[in-house]
């Protein structure tokens, strides 16, 4: 079954479109990341979906419920980590489970799950007074409260120190290994990298990719880097480079270092071209090309 | 029933300041303050019926007051600060979280109240009154009915805007008007509308205008259905079923309206 079915949503505000017919379908037991620049659409999309705010066109569905007119059964395999969210002023972090737990009709219990998120110490102190690490560590607990079938986290890791992001990280892989989707925002490609099946980038509300890591390398030169070191260096040599089909791009850097971002099966081509040139290669190695140019490839090629 | 879990814990944080519980305090006071004076300054026969009568006009504008300051930061304080986001992420519909914050803010106020009438007229009974026992339970119906109009006009000026300042401004301005500036408001637009000339002077209109302000609706119910030594007048807009009527409405419209603009609004 598709955990989350976004179809064709719109979302306008007044001047702007915050989001711009998406159409995503992430599958039940995968872990995907939603990627974009502030202001990209993600938080609106997220707020689609827990209905927070209604779609000028398009629907969402959630395990086949209708976000907008099933929406407390569409949230009640849910769990979620908002943005933007505040904890109730008053009340204690054991107090906050504990009404999780209840509107969720679940049995567990919640000092096990402040236990989870290492909040067990402060279990009877109010809410308020924890520190935002803390807070988003507790909402963290309530999301988890009834073992949701899928979890949506809009960027999880505000506020987290990087242990505190790395510790997100490891409950997310248990709460996949356990069975639960996991849908999460994050401006921050490190994170997207090092736990996302799939990722979906966004931009101008607009969704400009979905691809596997792997998928959106192939798709952006085959992914592979050419680091050289020559001894000498011609301009000619470079625009031969540049000319061989399956070569994306060519820079000199200083050194002179030569990058060339090529297709996996053309490696040699570059090598044997700058032979015929007479450069002679002093050093080579080869870089996998990292989300962060795959990201930038895609938020600055498309404006 | 998932807005029995919003009543509970939205109950459990809004009593918890000291500010609330004096508020709270209030119209307890006025009951029974009114019931350990009502033997002191009022006349015979001392009843629970008649006791209504003394004590109705304060109780009206402090249950009125407390009413309101309950009401207009309940849902609006959560959407400003974002606490209401991880209600709303959870299966709750906002209907649950209206209902819900509704039962809890009026259940406070009204529970209050009742339990002040109760001790209340135990002290009116004991030593020299009687009870009327319809009467009084008609007497504690109708209070808790008016603490949960106002606590419907704040709760709903909290779910018409979306910061607590206007909140603050809509639901205090209507109490003001309402309670304080209703008569001379509506003479100022008597007399307006007649200087133009449009309209002559139709006294009965404005007296029947006067007489729908909840206070005056709560007044005369008071005396139309409880203390048996005070009279509604002859007027047809005076009527005690009219007013009965009337209540009803301003429990129901207000609110009903806010939350259907709620129900459509983007509160993200």
């Amino acid at each position: 079954m598709t955990a989350i079915a976004v179809d064709s949503l719109t979302k306008e505000y007044d001047t702007v479109t915050a989001l711009d017919r998406v159409s995503l379908d992430v599958e039940e037991g995968e872990i995907f990341g939603f990627l974009g620049p502030n202001g990209a659409g993600k938080s609106t999309l997220i707020n689609l979906l827990l209905d927070f705010a209604r779609p000028t066109a398009g629907s969402a569905r959630i395990f086949g419920k209708d976000c907008q007119t099933d929406g407390v059964q569409a949230r009640e395999h849910l769990g979620v980590v908002p943005e933007g969210y505040s904890v109730f002023d008053r009340l204690t972090g054991r107090k906050h489970v504990e009404y999780a737990t209840r509107s969720k009709d679940a049995d567990a219990d919640a000092v096990e799950l402040l236990d989870r998120v290492g909040l067990r110490d402060v279990a009877e102190r109010t809410a308020s007074e924890y520190s935002k690490g803390m807070k988003q560590r507790l909402v963290l607990a309530m999301a988890l409260a009834g073992d949701p079938d899928l979890l949506l986290l809009d960027e999880p890791t505000t506020g987290l120190d990087p242990n505190g992001a790395a510790e997100m990280r490891r409950v997310l892989r248990q709460e996949n290994e356990r069975g639960a989707t996991i849908f999460f925002s994050s401006h921050i490609l490190e994170q997207v990298e090092a736990v996302c099946d799939r990722v979906g980038i966004l931009q101008n509300g607009q969704l400009v990719a979905v691809d596997t890591i792997e998928g959106l390398r192939e798709s952006i030169g085959g992914g592979t880097k050419l680091v050289i070191a020559p001894d000498d260096l011609t301009t000619g040599a470079v625009q031969s480079v540049r000319a061989i089909t399956g070569v994306d791009d060519a820079q000199v850097l200083e050194g002179p270092t030569l990058e060339v971002t090529c297709a996996n099966d053309t490696k040699m081509d570059v090598l044997l071209e700058l032979d015929n040139a007479g450069v002679e290669v002093v050093n080579l190695r080869t870089e996998e090309a990292s989300l962060e140019d795959m990201f930038v490839a895609y938020t600055q090629g498309g404006t | 029933m998932s807005w029995q879990v919003i009543t509970r814990w939205d109950a459990a944080e809004t009593v918890r300041p000291r500010s609330v519980k004096l508020l709270l305090a209030l119209p307890a006071l006025v009951i029974l303050g009114g019931a350990y004076l009502y033997p002191v300054f009022g006349s015979e026969p001392y009843t629970t019926a008649r006791f209504a009568g003394f004590v109705s006009g304060l109780l009206s504008t402090v249950a009125a007051l407390v009413g309101i300051l309950l009401g207009y930061n309940s849902v609006v304080g959560k959407r400003e600060s974002g606490a209401i986001r991880l209600s709303l992420s959870l299966p709750h519909s906002r209907r649950d979280v209206v209902w819900g914050t509704l039962a809890s803010r009026a259940g406070l106020l009204c529970g209050t109240m009742a339990a002040a009438l109760g001790v209340g007229l135990v002290l009116v009974v004991y030593p020299f009154g009687s009870l009327s026992v319809l009467r009084s339970l008609a007497f504690a119906a109708l209070t808790v009915a008016l603490g949960a109009v106002w606590v419907n006009l704040g709760l709903a000026a909290s779910l018409l805007v979306a910061t607590k300042r206007r909140a603050f401004v809509l639901a205090f301005g209507l109490f003001v008007v309402l309670e304080f500036a209703w008569s001379g408001l509506l003479l100022a637009v008597e007399r307006g509308l007649s200087e133009t000339g449009l309209v002559g002077d139709d006294p009965a209109a404005t007296a029947a205008a006067q007489a729908a302000e909840p206070g005056a609706v709560f007044q005369r119910l008071v005396d139309g259905f409880v203390d048996p030594s005070a009279s509604v007048g002859s007027a047809w807009y005076l009527d005690e079923w009219l007013a009965l009527a009337v209540f009803i409405a301003w429990l129901i419209v207000p609110l009903g309206f806010a939350y259907y603009r709620f129900q459509g609004s983007d509160i993200a």
